[in-house]
């Protein structure tokens, strides 16, 4: 066999994996256009036979997606600005060291990254009432995500500050710039895309979170999106088409982030979880 | 005054000040409620006390309470099966498909990142599409079981408490294998070619290759994934909120879901602080491994 063929093989095989894989995502999307009697025929079909396209402004408008859409886009900015001021220049110290205190601080920073949300909301939310801030429930749970996702981001921007040469920065300071100077004008620029990778990916979880708002937010008109799918499917519900509607509308903007920086989300991803 | 300013313009104490920040943060946010979180477990905390630091002591009742419930080790021997299922599931996929990827052919990688769609995605969509799927009486599963003749019946995955756990374990495996085998294919291309090409020349067939070479060589990498796979699974939570709610009668109950229920259904914060205090010491266990496994690549 030529290795062109067996190229075209192998492709073949990987597309209709990824077809497998893939499945469940199609099946959102299919459901979402099928009605209401297409959507529980046997067998099944596999293509719809009318796509309903207004199943989409009918979930729109009846739950009121624009503002949990809104919410969810208002926390996973704030988590992603604090994170980003902060974890940035911690990432950058414990990249530019090597001594028995960055030990120590990345332990510890990796520890507190496996620390399960379900299991640290119990004493955040009590801890929270306790000073008041279950007020602003938004802010609570931007804080309480920032706290969960940093030291995620700080792994990984700090794999990208590795990357560059300690050199160019020690250049600078000859040249007379100061710490800050150089720190800002040479250092940063050039981890820029790596820590806009990180960022992109903390705001793509941030976006999805569940728990934390679920237990925080009280108010409906707070909610962000994922608590409102949590909500719209009771426990016997059968409005799976308009369920499926509301999924594709939540995740559809996350995927075409996704799929557009594809390459440098899963290269900033394998550089910084493993090494 | 001018001394210290200088020092964090051009010093050391600009280092000092990126990282006390972020620290300080950490220990407030996440510090702090980790030791709270052992207070409570031995308090007394209701509804009434929730906004009092000033609690009762009640010693080890919580932990004593806890395993006298009928429903406490059901509950743990479901969060075991959960995590050797799920972290099995993932794994194996995840090293096949790495495997027929690392045959490099044009396209490989941009459809090997496609696959990671599944763990960009939120958690709770995830669960909503899965529980779709794996409905009783029209989901799409039981549709291409029944057509090709795996089963003869509708299974309720969802309502039946012997498959229920399996339901989440189904979604939880097809969220966490595309990470597994993005990480693996890492590992893959870490393995040098010539150690191939010797054994090749030794005449080693395919299969002594895998077990001599490709097995050994990957060994620090399959143990961060291992404990890697074990921190995930014992963090999921969306997909038992979106798909089971731990029921029916808790046969789908997992630790991490069982905490924040009490907590946050039945207003029991001593005994969610409980279960999460016990977990908790779990976690940091496995995390021990992932670091330890790491640590060569942690010091660059």
């Amino acid at each position: 066999m030529s290795e062109t063929a067996r190229n075209r093989l192998m492709l073949v095989i990987a597309i209709i994996m990824a077809a497998i894989y893939l499945f469940p995502l199609y099946w959102m999307y299919i459901t979402a256009l099928k009605s209401g009697s297409e959507m529980f025929a046997t067998p099944p079909s596999f293509w719809p036979a009318s796509p309903q396209w207004s199943t989409y402004t009918y979930v729109w408008e009846s739950r009121n997606m624009g503002l949990y859409l809104w919410n969810s886009l208002v926390i996973a900015i704030g988590a992603v600005v604090i994170i980003t001021v902060l974890g940035v220049g911690c990432a950058y110290v414990l990249a530019r060291y090597r001594n028995i205190w960055v030990d120590i601080g990345l332990f510890l920073i990796l520890m507190l990254q496996v620390l399960p949300a379900s299991l640290m909301i119990t004493p955040i939310f009590v801890g929270f009432s306790q000073i008041g801030m279950l007020n602003y429930p938004r802010l609570a749970v931007i804080i309480a995500i920032a706290a969960k996702s940093m030291p995620f981001f700080v792994v990984l921007v700090r794999a990208t500050f590795m990357a560059v040469p300690m050199e160019l920065e020690e250049a600078a300071l000859v040249d007379g710039n100061s710490r800050v100077g150089a720190f800002f004008n040479i250092v940063l620029p050039l981890a820029r895309n790596g820590i806009l990778v990180s960022a992109i990916l903390i705001f793509m979880q941030a976006f999805g979170e569940f728990v934390y708002s679920k237990s925080m937010i009280q108010a409906a008109e707070l909610q962000p999106a994922s608590v409102g799918l949590n909500s719209f499917m009771g426990p016997n519900t059968n409005e799976w088409n308009n369920i499926m509607a509301y999924a594709t509308m939540y995740v559809t903007p996350i995927l075409a982030i996704f799929v557009l920086l594809q390459r440098r989300i899963v290269s900033g991803l394998t550089s910084g979880a493993l090494k | 005054m001018r001394r210290i300013l200088s020092s964090v313009r051009d010093g050391r104490g600009f280092d000092i000040v990126l990282v006390a920040f972020p620290l300080g943060f950490l220990f407030l946010m996440a510090g702090l409620p980790l030791i709270y979180n052992v207070v409570m477990s031995f308090q007394e905390v209701d509804m009434f006390s929730l906004g009092t630091f000033s609690r009762p002591w009640v010693g080890f009742k919580n932990y004593v309470d806890l395993f006298a419930q009928p429903e406490t080790l059901p509950i743990l021997y479901n969060t075991a099966i959960f995590v050797v299922g799920s972290i099995a599931g993932q794994f194996l996929i995840g090293f096949g498909l790495a495997l027929f990827f690392w045959v490099n052919f044009p396209g490989a990688s941009w459809l090997r990142g496609l696959f990671l769609v599944s763990w960009v995605m939120p958690g709770l969509v995830v669960g909503a599409i899965w529980n779709w799927i794996l409905s009783g009486d029209f989901g799409v599963l039981n549709f291409i079981l029944k057509d090709s003749g795996i089963i003869s019946g509708n299974i309720f995955w969802r309502s039946d408490p012997h498959y229920s756990l399996y339901a989440v374990i189904i979604a939880n495996i097809w969220l966490g294998t595309s990470f597994n085998m993005i990480l693996l294919s890492v590992g893959l291309s870490g393995i040098p070619g010539d150690l191939y090409e010797a054994a090749e020349l030794d005449g080693a067939t395919a299969w002594q290759r895998f077990w001599t070479i490709t097995l050994p060589m990957m060994r620090s990498t399959i143990g961060a994934i291992i404990a890697l796979g074990l921190i995930f699974t014992l963090q999921q939570f969306d997909l038992f909120a979106a798909i089971t709610s731990g029921g029916p009668n808790n046969s789908s109950n997992v630790t991490q879901y069982w905490a924040w229920d009490l907590s946050f259904r039945q207003y029991d914060f001593a005994k969610g602080a409980t279960i999460s205090v016990i977990m908790i010491v779990f976690v940091m266990f496995a995390s021990v491994v992932y670091v330890r496994s790491t640590r060569h690549e942690v010091r660059g």
